[in-house]
């Protein structure tokens, strides 16, 4: 054989060798494919943009936003909701069914899906490992794990029986006893879990479908949990994704969990915008997305270039970005031509101005008081606030309740209007007289000096002004105090503040969780107005003893009413939500309480215009 | 040599020991109590008294400040109080990135403008030496914010050179990749006054006596200028090297931020917004250790470049 000959031959070999390991891995990939329960195909990526850092995954331990939008696709909760119906209608997830609620919104009995497993990990040692019903008592016994400190003890707090016997113990040993038996939380069999409440609570469902409450295995958070018993960094769920890569603050990568059961896309709507979509999903085998890239991007010019570069597929617009990208309500017409979608929501949150009602000066539940709070609320000027600040991206609030949560009232019109002339007569008519610097003072002659809250920055230098402006139509004289945020919730929750801009987003879509933001032993918690207003605790004390009703309906109406007469709050703004959405991206609609949509929707291969 | 060298690294104790102290109460003054944002949403007094009691900061301040002396000498200052990573660990994740960006931002800048420098010296006095004077005062009046936000809309977005932002995974991609345009950004805010600074250095040199004399024996141009003139002044010139050095710590926070850099400048921007205390008080303390080790680099540099200084 010539030299010539033996370098082709060994070339040959070299390609044969080549195809046949090719042969292999392609025929290895196909083989996982094959094998893979979930549908979801790796080479459909979606790229979403986070406008701030996350700070890690676990369910009882963070409590952001961003981080909660990465555990609803790794974890699994019991319940979940309907992506299409609005309001938002809770339909179950793990459970095989909504629970049966006995003894009167005491007892709450759920079954567990059978089949449901965890994403593989090492700390299963090579063994499947079944989601089973004391893997959620596990993880709601964690939520009030002294230990743990997590920030959403409260959800199960004083509700479960025995549960907080159990902290206490915890508290006084040092170690939280996972094993001993809570009433309030029975297993009777491998998939049964019943709920006994220490108080009829309707609200729990929501609770149930609420991320903290995610199941998580035991054996995951003995291997990972750092010394405050939170595994921050090794998520292992049975949803639809598992965490692939994590730069933190930076990119979060989330593959589809093979082992993930799937299901079919089945939604339906009445919404006639919503049938597009709907024509475009119904049928699927669902998740279809194989990749989530998740890019953190703080700045606001580089978050709206990289969509525009198209480097993202789903943005959260913003406020602040609002006038580069949409006229009113509408996209501008370069981006509606590009085929940019929008979808766009009212928050289920509301921001409003509190006055803490137990402050010398605004405080009190005397009539000259309450009509210095009025005055104030009527000489704040709304609508200045939705252009000025909101950029147009928002709506005047009417009921403490917002739209999408149940038992909003959407006839409800408030009677609190900007009216500054009606707010200088009825200051005129307590008593409270101008001297002659143009400023009022109380009616006993002391001087008149409110102090407005506010944090350092853009926003809060914008209220500061538009309060100041206020104040001054009526002859208030206002000072501004600032404060770093940690502070000005101390000094807050010790009902140490005069009067604040605050804002509520629901942690579940029930009315009582804003209702309960007055209530007067919440003190010291989330009534930030420091409110204790005798009639309004009885109506509150009797809602939540109701389910969703007609009659809890007017008992909101009859709280909203003690609201708008006693003045703890000055009811601001709603905002809106506005998700862009690159043309490729099907079935795209943005739920108002679910953080992620990604296991509902699919993008097209090409841009669906062409 | 090596008894200066003790001497110095004797003193380095009081300086750190007044830097732990004014970092440890300045912090501990306007940082806040983080027990009331951790805390969540809805909390009562006996939760934020439990996460006080769990970050050790319902101690006295003395018990507090031991726990921060030791953590410098152990160099384990804990975990993050917001996301429970190692702060040895963000350290070191976080630096990375940061010298992507800086090192090769500083050493390109440094022989940038030394070369541009002694070019507008030898021609000092005219045309060229004017413009390049007035194009460098513009151009450090105007600030980084407007450099990168101008920079990244036409050369990432509208002329597509550069991705908008992001960070992969091997260095030379992120390098050439996504570290070229902060890297420009950096030499184009950084260049001009580092430029007029080393002017003004070699313009000292540039008329004295040796440079004449030099230039009698017949040396040529190019030997007075990069040898005579530059190693003379190369004092003040090492001097503001070595200031800047510490700064590598720190990362460049606005760049960082606007490119989605994972560095330590974000981080540090990142962990003041949390009132996160342990990430502040380590980077703040290595940052003033840095600082205090170049200055000692700095005086052993002049040293080796004019043997006439004399380490006292």
């Amino acid at each position: 054989m010539t030299s010539a000959m033996r370098a082709v031959a060994g070339t040959l070999h070299v390609a044969v060798a080549l195809l046949a390991i090719g042969a292999l891995a392609s025929l290895s990939i196909h083989t996982r494919v094959a094998h893979s329960a979930s549908p979801a195909d790796p080479a459909k990526v979606i790229r979403q943009v986070f406008p701030a850092a996350e700070t890690g995954f676990d369910p009882a331990g963070a409590q952001d936003l961003y981080s909660g939008t990465i555990e609803q696709a790794v974890f699994e909760t019991l319940l979940t909701y309907d992506y299409l119906a609005r309001p938002s209608k809770l339909v179950p997830l793990t459970a095989e069914a909504l629970p049966q609620i006995t003894d009167q919104g005491r007892t709450y009995t759920l079954t567990i899906r059978k089949g449901i497993f965890f994403a593989d990990d090492p700390a299963f040692k090579g063994r499947k490992r079944e989601l089973v019903a004391a893997d959620f008592a596990y993880s709601l016994k964690r939520l009030v794990d002294p230990k743990l400190r997590s920030p959403w003890a409260w959800l199960v707090q004083g509700k479960i029986v025995g549960l907080d016997a159990l902290a206490e113990a915890a508290r006084k040993s040092g170690r939280f006893d996972y094993d001993a038996p809570v009433a309030g939380l029975a297993t009777p069999d491998r998939y049964t879990l019943v709920i006994h409440l220490t108080h009829t609570d309707y609200n729990l469902p929501y609770i149930l479908a609420h991320e903290p409450t995610s199941a998580v295995a035991r054996e995951i958070i003995d291997t990972y949990a750092d010394e405050s018993g939170r595994a921050m960094a090794n998520p292992v769920g049975t949803g639809p994704y598992r965490l692939k890569e994590w730069v933190r603050g930076t990119r979060i990568v989330l593959d589809a969990n093979p082992d993930y059961r799937g299901f079919t896309w089945d939604f339906t709507s009445d919404d006639p915008a919503d049938q597009v979509l709907i024509a475009q999903m119904k049928g699927k085998r669902m998740p279809q997305i194989g990749r989530v890239v998740v890019s953190i991007i703080e700045e606001d010019q580089a978050r709206l270039l990289a969509f525009k570069n198209d480097e993202v597929d789903l943005m959260d617009l913003g406020g602040v970005l609002a006038p580069n990208v949409m006229d009113g309500d509408r996209l501008r017409p370069e981006f509606a031509a590009r085929g940019i979608k929008l979808s766009r929501i009212i928050d289920p949150a509301i921001i409003y101005t509190y006055w803490n009602l137990q402050d010398p000066v605004v405080g009190g539940l005397s009539k000259d008081k309450i009509a210095l709070r009025r005055a104030m609320a009527m000489a704040y000027d709304v609508d200045e606030e939705i252009r000025v600040v909101r950029n147009g991206q928002a709506i005047e609030a009417q009921y403490p309740i917002p739209p999408g949560v149940v038992g909003f009232d959407p006839g409800y019109r408030s009677p609190v209007h900007y009216d500054p002339a009606l707010a200088n007569e009825l200051l005129d008519y307590y008593g409270y007289r101008r001297g002659a610097d143009g400023w009022r003072a109380l009616p006993d002659g002391k001087p008149l000096t409110v102090r407005y809250a506010s944090r350092p920055d853009s926003l809060g230098r914008q209220q500061d002004e538009l309060w100041k402006k206020a104040l001054d139509r009526i002859g208030i004289r206002m000072e501004v105090q600032k404060d770093r945020f940690p502070e000005m919730l101390k000094a807050e929750r010790q009902c140490k503040l005069m009067m604040r801009t605050a804002s509520w987003i629901a942690d579940y879509p029930d009315a009582d969780n804003f209702m309960q933001l007055l209530y007067g032993p919440n003190t010291g918690q989330n009534n930030n107005a420091c409110a204790r207003i005798p009639a309004y605790d009885r109506l509150y004390e009797q809602s939540i003893r109701m389910p969703d009703s007609p009659a809890r309906d007017r008992l909101y109406h009859d709280m909203t009413r003690l609201i708008e007469v006693y003045a703890p709050w000055r009811l601001g703004v709603l905002t809106y939500r506005n998700m862009l959405v690159q043309p490729r991206v099907l079935g795209y609609r943005k739920h108002p309480i679910l953080h992620n949509e990604w296991k509902y929707i699919d993008v097209s291969a090409r841009d669906p215009r062409q | 040599m090596g008894a200066y060298i003790f001497r110095r690294l004797w003193q380095m104790i009081p300086t750190m020991l007044g830097v732990v102290l004014l970092v440890f109460f300045l912090f501990n003054w306007v940082g806040g109590d983080p027990a009331y944002v951790l805390a969540g949403k809805i909390s009562n007094q006996e939760q934020i008294d439990n996460i006080r009691r769990q970050l050790g900061i319902d101690q006295p301040y003395y018990i507090q400040l031991g726990i921060f002396v030791k953590q410098i000498v152990t160099g384990n200052f804990g975990a993050s109080w917001s996301t429970n990573e190692r702060v040895s660990h963000i350290l070191i994740t976080r630096l990375g990135p940061s010298l992507t960006i800086l090192v090769p931002l500083l050493i390109l800048d440094t022989l940038i403008s030394i070369a541009l420098a002694l070019a507008v010296a030898y021609v000092r006095g005219s045309l060229t030496d004017r413009l390049v004077m007035i194009v460098c005062t513009v151009g450090l009046s105007v600030s980084i914010l407007v450099y990168i936000i101008v920079f990244q809309y036409v050369f990432a977005y509208k002329l597509g050179w550069f991705p908008v932002q992001g960070w992969g995974d091997g260095f030379w991609h992120n390098l050439v990749v996504y570290a070229s345009l902060p890297i420009l950004i950096g030499l184009v805010v950084s260049i001009a006054p580092d430029l007029r600074l080393f002017r003004t250095f070699i313009l000292d040199e540039i008329n004295q006596d040796y440079v004449r004399t030099g230039r009698a024996k017949g040396v040529s141009e190019n030997r007075v200028m990069w040898v005579h003139v530059l190693r003379n002044a190369s004092i003040p010139i090492i001097t503001n090297l070595m200031s800047s050095l510490p700064g590598l710590l720190l990362g460049s926070f606005l760049i960082e931020r606007f490119f989605s850099i994972p560095g330590i400048g974000r981080e540090v921007i990142l962990a003041v917004e949390r009132s996160d205390f342990p990430v502040i008080k380590a980077i703040t303390v290595y940052v003033a250790f840095a600082t205090i080790l170049t200055n000692l680099l700095a005086d052993l540099t002049y040293k080796a470049v004019d043997p006439r200084v004399q380490l006292k």
